[in-house]
């Protein structure tokens, strides 16, 4: 059945097609949020796909075939990333799996990945400790991106601390971790609390906020609406405090304007990070995509890396056979945009964080660098 | 007191989310499932008022009209053919809804969109330091509703609306233009909803999905108020401060559904909710 | 005798070529899924593994909107509460086939639990079904609210995941929704022809014309809502052992709008149209949405609109019109065979009088539209209700039915207060009542009208349409008088106005009530529909000893039926007595003379 379509059918990137005619394109199939939560960042995503496999084919390929992306819309839930791992698994057939998704529609993919057994590369910051034989994570766990942030506001003299989060998976997560790290770094957390995920009025949690007396806020909310709904509220209430976003990109900070001046966010990626790599990564991106670009971040860019890092292992394995490439998958690294990446450490990969802080024009300014930071014991048993 | 102030400021902001739909349900007895997706159309008024570098007060009567039209046009396609089938109108509203929300994300993308405060900062009032524009919106909901009384008290229209409300078929029988006062109440509910979604994006993101938060409270709100602005005043007081305080004293989670299973079990104990207020 | 023998062997052949043509359908569908893997690709038995089990949902939803009225978003929840019970037992106990057992148990039990409680919030005497409608969308997000702050019980919003379930591969699972699928869909097919199913399409039509045939409407809707939240739980079951995963989103009511729209499109009513609607148009999304994410959504949408608004009754309905034959015309002797039934006696005699009215009084605020209003009927009377137009007539009709009407004084029927009595619980103590306008069940056959009036006496089959419907000898003479035994198996919307009311009328003496409260009857009939009613109301209650209460405008009528006439103006009782006494009264001289029509 062949239906015209937006995104091209299968956003096939195959230059110098003629140079591979006679090989089979090894398949990367990318389950990903076209539409739902994640679409806001969807297209970024798929952007910094697109070139690292035009790089690489325009380099000759992997192994001397040449690479094929496969894109599948996933609704950003269980649901449907079903349907688009089924669709990729046994339909389209990929060699492998490389995606940003969020943790239910991971969740809802892993059956299909253990019993296709394909590799299944995750580029997505999440809360951790997801485990399984095919899985390998190339972007942050809450180990890695909390405390550059406490440790940052420790030193600047926080002592009691306000927990606000969205009521799921991830929100819960990091700020679990947050109240742990916090305490063991001889802060106090005065109040922990939680919306439901769609909710929209935050009035009760920032009343509670401000009888606290907290020197300091760290939340975690949903991508996007909550978190843009829970600024806008807090400026509204008159909140000044040191306020760390663990949930916050450099494009929705964009997006709320004088709201979100001063805001700490720590990632694994922001634009300014002064490396030859990241710079060579923005001219290329910008290039190809020109008007139609969208920010890379740091959802993008280990979408990118991981790319790479596979068509490492793939080199080193000597083949696309899924256990050849999973035997090494933790053993190749890649030097990127965010510098060297190795996803050594049980399937994930130590990273280095950058603290950054919400100027008023919207951009992210690197206030610190935090080398190499261990994602800690996700996987023991891998 | 901030408490106090927490519990009517958030009663306003669920009656001015409301007070559209309650119009709507009270004269033609439907419930306007694509309530949502009026919200959002407004609130991206407010981005296109944005876009244009007008003042965001500006979008206030932009909204109104967008929202009246094309409040207009569904009712004469969609609503109108329905009236028999109230069932059916309900699930071509929601139908509705869906087509909206996919044009705002074909148009505008799926992304959050800026928009300019109306008012910023805070106020010292009753010993503390309070948002501003939450006591704007306090003024809002007032003059909205005093607006509806004036309207229904005082026009010839609010008389036949009220006549409708009684007894629609003796309405009719009394010569009024049944028809014509439905499409008047449907554009003046869907243009008040649009507004009300301007007024919103000071407090909330503004995307393509974000009416949707606001559903299913507005809709219990008005089965529990029946066809009365006085009685959806007091449900939003009432709910809306059972929300705060449950929020506050037990959990925001569960103040999260505080609305709807209060109004689910008032109306399950009597079944005319607050109408008699 | 020889009648019977006629008709029944052609009708019993139809039913028979029926049976025969959906069992062999079933084997056919049987076959296709059981041998289908054989011939599908693993994607496409991937999907429609899951398509399958949505088509069980589709057909509950089909179920409750198409045939019963109640526009439900919450299927969705039960099949999600289904499939957590599932996930959770076998994630946080362990996995062994006692504990599966008991999961698929517990899947099915716990939903029916919380579909009474739904039910029970949504159905009460006086609710509408708008607010079923919103309860059904309450429920979902509350369910979904709970499962994301369940933490790691419930997994929030990750869901839960690597839990081992039934030990079945790819295409075991195939063959079990396959066969699941089959086999509810052949129940719902068998249940909603049989004479009980039909009930949900006559309270889907006309639900206060059942609680006035006695039928406790509400218990059945909440009865309802439990077994398909039950059924909707085994999906649930099946689902989260066959994609060995559980999320949010399964419970949510956007996937239970999902399921409202699937049945829409396929064509409720039909329950093969919504399950090929499932079934489809979730395959074709599996296929397109990946590649067309916000325009599939947008086409579906509009797609829906167009459809909710031209053609209400789905593709199905598309289909059936061009193929639609027998139904929808006046089909003259065919219809079970009418057997006549000595009368059960069902309720107790009682001596004293039958209804006893002790100073009634009904107000609208400080309105009073009947006050003092004092009467006793006897068994065996015939009294005519008359005065002029807003003398509270028809109010004191509803008064005597719904206890929940009067402002004050004492209403009793056969010895027993009504106060607080609900209509089907007063039906019960042996009142029927026939409207004005003629309440009857539009998309009913004529027979089915009347099997409607009998189910509160004897409990329906849930399987068989019976080829026999027993009715007490005075309710098939009425038949036999207005030659509507010769229409059994028409449709009612095909009747004229005279057969309406004449059937209306069958259906209340089918109750064998013992007071029967007739408003208006002869409205709007020929003068021979009139002497034939009149005929049967005296027969009724000479020779039957019914009571009757006749509300009614033509003196004439009621002089020449009445045994006792009783005028009621400006909402008082000014005179009771026999036809002689009250037709020469000067009271009703002045009242009538006052301009209203006699």
């Amino acid at each position: 059945m062949k239906i015209p379509s937006l995104i091209a059918t299968v956003t096939s990137v195959m230059l110098a097609s003629s140079a591979f005619a006679a090989d089979e394109p090894i398949r990367i199939g990318v389950p990903v949020g076209l539409s739902g939560a994640n679409s806001v960042v969807a297209p970024s995503v798929v952007q910094s796909a697109e070139l690292a496999v035009e790089e690489i084919n325009a380099a000759g390929g992997v192994l001397g075939r040449p690479l094929e992306l496969v894109i599948a819309d996933d609704a950003s839930g269980a649901a449907g990333a079903q349907k688009a791992f089924d669709s990729l698994v046994y339909q389209k057939e990929v060699d492998v799996l490389i995606s940003m998704e969020t943790s239910a529609a991971r969740n809802a993919g892993l059956p299909v990945v253990s019993r296709s057994k394909v590799p299944y590369i995750y580029t997505s910051f999440y809360e951790g400790r997801s485990c399984n034989p095919y899985l390998f994570v190339d972007a942050w766990v809450p180990e890695q991106q909390v405390p550059p942030i406490v440790d940052y506001l420790n030193a600047e003299g926080a002592k009691t601390y306000f927990l606000i989060g969205s009521d799921y998976s991830f929100g819960r997560g990091m700020l679990e971790f947050a109240r742990s790290y916090v305490e063991s770094t001889g802060g106090a957390v005065v109040g922990e609390e939680y919306l439901p995920m769609d909710g929209s009025d935050w009035t009760a949690i920032i009343s509670k906020l401000k009888a606290s007396g907290a020197e300091a806020m760290i939340t975690s909310t949903a991508g996007g609406a909550p978190n843009v709904a829970l600024t806008k509220q807090l400026r509204g209430a008159g909140v000044d405090l040191p306020y760390a976003n663990l949930a916050v990109d450099e494009g929705t900070a964009k997006n709320m304007g004088a709201d979100a001046t001063g805001i700490l966010i720590s990632a694994s990626y922001v634009t300014g990070i002064d490396s030859a790599e990241n710079k060579a990564f923005l001219d290329a991106m910008a290039a190809k995509f020109g008007d139609e670009l969208r920010t890379p971040n740091d959802l993008s860019v280990p979408q990118y890396e991981a790319i790479y890092l596979y068509k490492a292992a793939v080199e080193k394995a000597g083949s696309t056979d899924t256990k050849a490439v999973v035997d090494v998958l933790d053993d190749v690294s890649f030097t990127g945009p965010r510098g060297t990446i190795q996803m050594s450490k049980q399937h994930h990969a130590p990273l280095t964080m950058y603290l950054g802080q919400v100027q008023e024009d919207g951009s992210v300014k690197v206030v610190e660098t935090f080398k190499d930071v261990d994602p800690g014991e996700q996987c023991p048993k891998l | 007191m901030t408490l106090l102030l927490d519990i009517v400021t958030t009663a306003a902001i669920l009656f001015i989310v409301s007070a559209g739909l309650l119009a709507i349900f009270g004269v033609l007895e439907i419930v306007n499932f694509a309530h949502g997706a009026w919200l959002t159309v407004g609130a991206y008024c407010a981005v296109v008022t944005g876009g244009l570098g007008l003042s965001p007060w500006l979008a206030l009567p932009l909204a109104f009209v967008a929202g009246a039209v094309l409040g207009g046009v569904t009712e004469r396609l969609i609503v109108r053919p329905l009236y028999s089938r109230p069932q059916d109108a309900i699930l071509a509203t929601w139908g509705l809804g869906i087509i909206i929300g996919q044009l705002i994300t074909l148009g505008f993308g799926r992304d959050v969109q800026f928009t300019e405060n109306l008012l910023s900062g805070t106020i010292h009032i009753l010993g503390t330091d309070y948002s501003l524009y939450r006591l704007f919106a306090l003024a809002a909901a007032v003059a909205i509703g005093l607006g509806f009384a004036l309207l229904l008290e005082g026009t010839r229209l609010g008389l036949s609306a009220r006549a409708v409300i009684m007894n629609q078929s003796l309405a009719r029988a009394l010569g009024l233009d049944t028809t014509r006062i439905r499409f008047v109440t449907f554009m003046i509910g869907t243009g008040l909803t649009a507004l009300a979604g301007v007024l919103l994006t000071p407090l909330t993101s503004v995307d393509p999905t974000m009416g949707v938060a606001w559903l299913i409270g507005s809709f219990m709100l008005v089965m529990v108020a029946g066809s009365s602005f006085g009685a959806l005043a007091v449900a939003c007081l009432v709910f809306g401060g059972a929300q705060v305080l449950v929020s506050t004293f037990i959990s925001p989670i569960l103040g999260g559904i505080t609305v709807a299973v209060l109004s689910a079990l008032v109306l399950r104990i009597s079944s005319k909710g607050f109408a008699r207020v | 005798m020889s009648d019977a023998l006629a008709i029944s062997p052609s009708r019993s052949n139809a039913v028979r070529r029926r049976a025969a043509i959906l069992g062999v359908l079933a084997l056919v569908a049987l076959a296709l899924v059981i041998f289908g893997p054989m011939f599908l690709s693993r994607f496409s038995i991937n999907v429609l593994t899951r398509s399958m089990i949505y088509a069980i949902l589709a057909i509950t939803v089909d179920l409750l909107w198409g045939f019963t009225g109640i526009l439900t978003f919450g299927q969705a929840a039960f099949f999600g509460v289904g499939a957590y019970a599932t996930a959770m037992l076998l994630t946080h106990i362990g996995s062994s086939p006692t504990l599966i057992s008991l999961a698929l148990v517990l899947a099915i039990l716990v939903p029916v639990v919380l579909g009474t409680i739904v039910g029970w919030l949504s159905f009460y005497y006086g609710s509408t079904p708008i607010y079923a409608t919103v309860i059904s969308l309450v429920f979902p997000i509350v369910v979904t609210q709970l499962i994301y702050s369940g933490g790691t019980l419930t997994g929030s919003s990750s869901g839960m995941v690597g839990y081992s379930g039934l030990p079945f591969g790819l295409e075991g699972f195939f063959r079990l929704s396959g066969i699941s699928l089959v086999v509810v869909t052949l129940g719902a097919l068998i249940f909603v022809r049989s004479d009980s199913g039909r009930i949900l399409t006559a309270i889907r039509d006309n639900e206060t014309r059942c609680a006035y045939l006695g039928l406790n409407t509400q218990r059945i809707k909440i009865m309802l809502t439990a077994v398909l939240a039950g059924v909707a739980g085994l999906a649930g079951f099946l689902y989260a052992n066959a994609s060995g995963v559980v999320a949010p989103e399964n419970t949510s009511f956007v996937f239970g709008t999902e399921l409202v729209v699937w049945t829409a499109l396929g064509g409720r009513g039909t329950i093969l149209g919504p399950v090929l609607g499932a079934v489809g148009i979730d395959y074709l999304s599996a296929s397109l949405s990946g590649e067309l994410p916000f325009l599939w959504q947008l086409v579906v949408g509009t797609l829906f609109v167009v459809m909710i608004i031209f053609l209400p009754n789905g593709l199905a309905a598309l289909v059936s019109r061009l193929t639609r034959r027998g139904r929808g015309e006046v089909v003259a002797g065919a219809g079970p065979e009418l057997v006549s039934e000595a009368p059960r006696h069902h309720v107790k005699m009682v001596d004293g009088p039958l209804l006893s009215i002790d100073k009634l009084e009904k107000s609208y605020g400080s309105q009073k539209v009947l006050a003092d209003i004092t009467l006793d009927v006897a068994p065996g009377e015939l009294v005519s209700l008359v005065g002029p137009n807003g003398a509270g007539k028809t109010t004191m009709m509803r008064c005597l039915t719904d206890g929940k009407e009067s402002s004050g004084g004492v209403i009793r029927i056969a010895g027993k207060n009504i106060a607080g009595m609900v209509p089907n619980q007063i039906v019960a103590l042996g009142v029927g009542r026939k409207f004005q306008v003629a309440s009857v069940f539009e998309s009913l056959t004529v027979a089915e009208c009347l099997r409607m009036a009998r189910a509160s006496l004897e409990a329906p089959s849930f399987v068989a349409a019976s080829d026999t419907l027993s009715l007490p000898p005075a309710a098939i003479e009425i038949l036999q008088l207005t030659g509507l035994d010769q229409l059994l198996s028409t449709e009612v919307s095909l009747l004229s106005h005279g057969q309406k009311q004449s059937l209306e009328l069958a259906m209340v003496v089918a109750l064998e009530p013992r007071m029967i409260l007739l408003d208006e009857p002869t409205a709007g009939l020929t003068k021979a529909e009139r002497t034939t009613i009149g005929t049967i109301l005296k027969k009724l209650t000479n020779e039957l000893g019914f009571a009757a209460i006749l509300v009614e405008h033509d003196l004439d009528f009621v002089r020449d039926i009445s045994s006792r006439i009783v005028v009621l103006h400006q909402g008082r009782l000014v005179l009771d007595g026999s036809v002689d006494e009250v037709v020469n009264s000067d009271i009703v001289k002045t009242i009538y003379s006052g301009g209203d029509h006699v």
